[in-house]
């Protein structure tokens, strides 16, 4: 995959989360019943997992997945390694609450899965455009 | 890879008008602070960070023994579920609502606590805010220490008179300790009452005493011991069309206190 078709999926997957995020935020400052075919998801979106210090989870999400999409839209190493490294903190997270939904709340909330799979995917996607950049870079200069 | 693009990584790596080969845009690889630092430090940064967020919301989830007598969480969200319905002393939504749900509950109960966070807003959702119900709160003090639920109930009453019961009572919940682990205080009721919007704290601490407090108290008390007699529990529900005959809910299932199963029990209760 080139390297700009690597960093639209990037993109794309970032916009996924955000947009996943971006729904929860709404439910949650709004009042409006989310759509849930799993059962679990007021359970879990009531629940003290559902925030950090006072803060939703679902904001805290929804301000990573931006940072990551502006990391794809920066060309360059740099941009791939804080790529990386921001998406290993969603992934860390990501599968602490997904402990959570299995453990002390008991409840599954198919949103919550649905990042977990996005945020897998863009962890993926990340170290792979890090690697690709490193392999370019560690190329002899043509003279 | 294809021709285009190896061609534009080759464009990438000649010389940079400062003398050393450049990889790409604002990147030198003599520079200290080589990609694969970058993605050490990076993810020692991710790592910390992860660690952190996972920290705090392990001691947020853990409080329940203890809270923090500062630390308040769900402020916003307890003013978006009960934002805009009208409220008067412990009766929440429209006073000419053609249901009546009454519930009893307990400040330290668990139970209470569990239902208010995962079952209080859907009902608030899909019955209160449509006018199709209302809600009375009878607040009860029997779990050691009692004097710790005494001064719950003194706050709520108070808050109460303001309009603020129940989101002062929502908080409450929101931020419960481990029934008997005196985590009521009065530190604690001031931090919650500072997090309801439109409370005035200094008028609530004052009316904690009031004779009102007092009655609507006494008249919670008088209502729980008429249904329950001496054997109290919570939380207990009654439900029926106003102004009629209120029924005991059948609650025997931690199922028919969820979100999905209470509302149906509802539904039956309230279309006798």
């Amino acid at each position: 995959m080139s390297a700009g078709r690597l960093r639209a999926a990037i993109a794309a997957l970032s916009l996924a989360g955000a947009g996943i995020a971006a729904y929860l935020v709404y439910t949650r400052y709004s009042g409006a019943a989310i759509f849930c075919s799993t059962g679990g998801c007021e359970s879990v979106q009531n629940s003290k997992y559902a925030e950090v210090a006072g803060i939703p989870v679902a904001v805290l999400g929804l301000i990573g997945y931006a940072a990551i999409l502006v990391t794809a839209a920066a060309p360059g190493p740099m941009s791939a390694a804080v790529g990386v490294a921001l998406s290993a903190v969603g992934l860390a997270f990501s599968g602490y609450l997904l402990y959570a939904q299995l453990g002390p709340i008991d409840a599954i909330c198919q949103w919550c899965v649905a990042n977990d799979a996005v945020i897998s995917l863009l962890a993926t996607a990340c170290l792979w455009r890090f690697l690709r950049e490193q392999l370019l870079l560690a190329r002899p200069a043509p003279r | 890879m294809g021709k285009a693009s190896r061609s534009k990584s080759q464009r990438r790596l000649v010389p940079s008008p400062a003398g050393g080969p450049s990889a790409s845009p604002g990147w030198t690889r003599s520079a200290w602070l080589t990609p694969t630092r970058a993605l050490l430090i990076g993810l020692v940064v991710a790592l910390i960070t992860a660690g952190a967020l996972i920290g705090v919301s392990v001691a947020g989830s853990s409080s329940s023994s203890k809270p923090s007598a500062t630390t308040v969480t769900g402020a916003l969200a307890t003013d978006a579920l009960l934002h805009g319905i009208p409220q008067r002393g412990n009766v929440l939504g429209d006073p000419s609502a053609p249901a009546t749900l009454v519930e009893f509950g307990e400040p330290q109960c668990p139970i209470c606590g569990a239902w208010a966070r995962e079952t209080l807003p859907t009902v608030v959702r899909d019955y209160v805010r449509t006018g199709k119900l209302k809600i009375v709160f009878h607040g009860i003090s029997f779990i050691e220490p009692t004097k710790d639920s005494d001064r719950a109930l003194a706050a709520l009453a108070a808050a109460g008179a303001q309009g603020r019961q129940f989101q002062l009572l929502d908080l409450l919940y929101r931020n419960q300790g481990e029934e008997g682990t005196g985590w009521i205080t009065d530190d604690r009721l001031r931090a919650l009452s500072d997090s309801v919007l439109g409370l005035d704290v200094g008028r609530m601490l004052d009316e904690r005493s009031s004779d009102a407090t007092k009655a609507q108290i006494r008249e919670s008390a008088r209502a729980a011991a008429q249904v329950m007699g001496e054997h109290l529990r919570t939380p207990t529900f009654l439900a029926g069309r106003s102004g009629g005959q209120l029924s005991l809910m059948p609650v025997s299932t931690v199922d028919q206190l969820g979100p999905q199963g209470f509302p149906q029990l509802l539904d039956q209760m309230t279309s006798r």
